[in-house]
């Protein structure tokens, strides 16, 4: 099981994102969890993931987090902006497929 | 342009990260969050208790009854946020230090409250429920880092009981946090007696004075919140979380002037400010998300033409309606847009002084301090927003228009181009 976090001011936008990861995930058959969060839950939920992704608007939440996903050895990135903007699941998800291996 | 926007970037991305990852606004930022369910709560049964037509059908008496049952929500709550954004902030920044959060969050209750006036009107033994909302906002603010600070601090020296082990950890916690909370309690008392001696009297009329009177009278002026609306435009115009930056600064003065609208507004009398909390959350980020994105998504509905826009209103569209509109900011994209640059700035600024003016000449109700969950769709934001006024709806969709209008010749000229590259892409 992968694990895929996605952190953004509320966990709003990200979600919309996460739909569409979950998605392709099914029609793949992959075993995966997504889930969103908001800002104050990042901290704590990011020790339950494999891979943290953040909204590319809430880019300067990497630089605080930098050094606890390090300690927990799990990979940080922000999103592309376009592929925020598209609501590309298929091209995050690909991604986050990429990192944890 | 892309040498002077890479300039602007390198500016403000520092400035985002400092505002943002400092521990005092993520604190004061979490603090408010951890309030907001109750104030929420609280501004549900504002609305119930003052549904439009009910005063007419229901007798004046039955009414007084009515409302009065319903009030407890409300002044439990709402009224009294500063409580809970106080015992939220001392508990975040608390937990920020791997502190005992829980004790962080009490100490700074119990500073507060020896900070604020225990009498009323010469009856002792009263707290008065005004210290607890707006009134008590900033004292109360303030009352959470010093406290959660001196708390930290003292647990970390080794002034604590060491208890032997065998003794249950949750007894020896409660001895442990002994010493830090009488220290920290004890330098609050000596403030407050410190200032009995003052012309202030307390720390709160103090602070009321010198510092939150001040700020949300600037606060509630046309050019600060302009001010404001421009920074929080131009933290987005680079990808940017405007709001989450900008709020973080200016939430205590905006949630300050809310509530003093919400005691007049229950006590019938005329609300003071027109800019407040839900002035921009309602009228401003409340159509669409910030900077009025509802507005585009129905003008790429009326004149998109390219492929593009038209795909990125049907993905944007729903979203936009519970106002999150990052597909759009990063889709159109509006992000580094120089031609989208102008309707960005000008649309916001136009709205903002249009809705300003209509409250102040009283053409719209101002808003009454209900706090509105930002993810409400326009026309009900608007209606709740204002107390139940349908004036308020209707002035939200006139500034839709507004706003439509100014982004028209923008997006039709954004649009032809996308449109024409796609037609040579055909070719």
């Amino acid at each position: 099981m992968k694990r895929i976090l996605l952190a953004c001011s509320s966990g709003m936008s990200t979600s919309l994102l996460v739909s569409k990861m979950k998605e392709i995930a099914k029609l793949r058959n992959l075993k995966v969890e997504i889930w969103a969060v908001g800002n104050e839950k990042v901290d704590t939920d990011m020790e339950k993931a494999d891979v943290l992704f953040i909204g590319p608007q809430m880019r300067f939440l990497k630089k605080k987090l930098d050094k606890k996903a390090d300690k927990l050895g799990i990979h940080i990135e922000v999103i592309d902006s376009i592929a925020y903007g598209r609501v590309d699941g298929e091209a995050v998800l690909n991604r986050a497929l990429e990192l944890i291996h | 342009m892309n040498k002077f926007m890479e300039f602007l970037e390198n500016i403000l991305l520092p400035i985002a990260d400092k505002l943002n990852n400092n521990r005092y606004l993520t604190a004061l930022r979490d603090g408010f969050m951890v309030s907001l369910p109750l104030i929420i709560f609280g501004s549900i049964f504002v609305v119930i208790a003052n549904l439009p037509f009910l005063d007419k059908v229901l007798s004046e008496e039955t009414y007084a009854v009515y409302q009065n049952a319903l009030a407890p929500a409300s002044e439990s709550t709402l009224s009294i946020m500063g409580l809970f954004v106080i015992v939220g902030i001392a508990y975040k920044l608390t937990k920020y230090y791997d502190g005992e959060a829980v004790y962080g969050g009490v100490v700074a209750l119990a500073s507060f409250l020896i900070l604020i006036p225990q009498t009323l009107e010469g009856v002792a033994g009263v707290i008065p429920a005004s210290s607890l909302g707006a009134q008590g906002l900033f004292v109360g603010i303030f009352t959470a880092f010093i406290s959660a600070e001196l708390y930290h601090y003292f647990a970390n020296k080794n002034f604590t009981i060491k208890m032997p082990p065998g003794v249950p950890e949750a007894v020896s916690r409660s001895f442990s946090a002994l010493i830090p909370i009488s220290l920290t309690l004890s330098i609050f008392l000596i403030i407050r007696i410190i200032f009995s001696f003052t012309h202030f009297e307390t720390v709160q009329n103090f602070i009321f004075t010198v510092i939150q009177g001040p700020l949300t009278k600037l606060g509630s002026g046309l050019g600060a919140t302009i001010f404001a609306i421009l920074l929080i435009q131009i933290f987005w115009f680079f990808g940017l979380h405007g709001q989450v930056i900008i709020n973080s600064v200016f939430d205590p003065i905006w949630f300050a002037l809310n509530d003093q609208n919400l005691q007049a507004f229950q006590s019938g009398q005329e609300l003071p400010n027109v800019i407040t909390k839900q002035f921009v959350d309602t009228f401003l980020v409340g159509m669409g998300g910030s900077g009025m994105t509802l507005a585009v998504i129905i003008l790429i509905f009326l004149i998109g033409r390219s492929r593009q826009t038209r795909e990125l209103g049907r993905l944007g569209g729903p979203s936009g309606i519970f106002n999150v509109n990052e597909p759009i900011i990063f889709g159109l994209p509006i992000i580094m847009n120089p031609l989208i640059f102008i309707p960005w700035l000008l649309a916001p600024v136009i709205v903002t002084i249009i809705t300003y003016f209509v409250m102040s000449i009283g053409l719209v109700p101002k808003p009454a301090g209900i706090i509105v969950p930002w993810t409400t769709p326009i026309g009900l934001s608007g209606f709740l927003a204002t107390g139940n006024s349908w004036r308020g709806a209707v002035l939200q969709i006139f500034n839709l228009l507004v706003v439509m209008g100014v982004w028209w010749p923008f997006l039709k000229i954004l649009d032809k181009s996308y449109y024409e590259k796609e037609k040579k892409q055909v070719v």
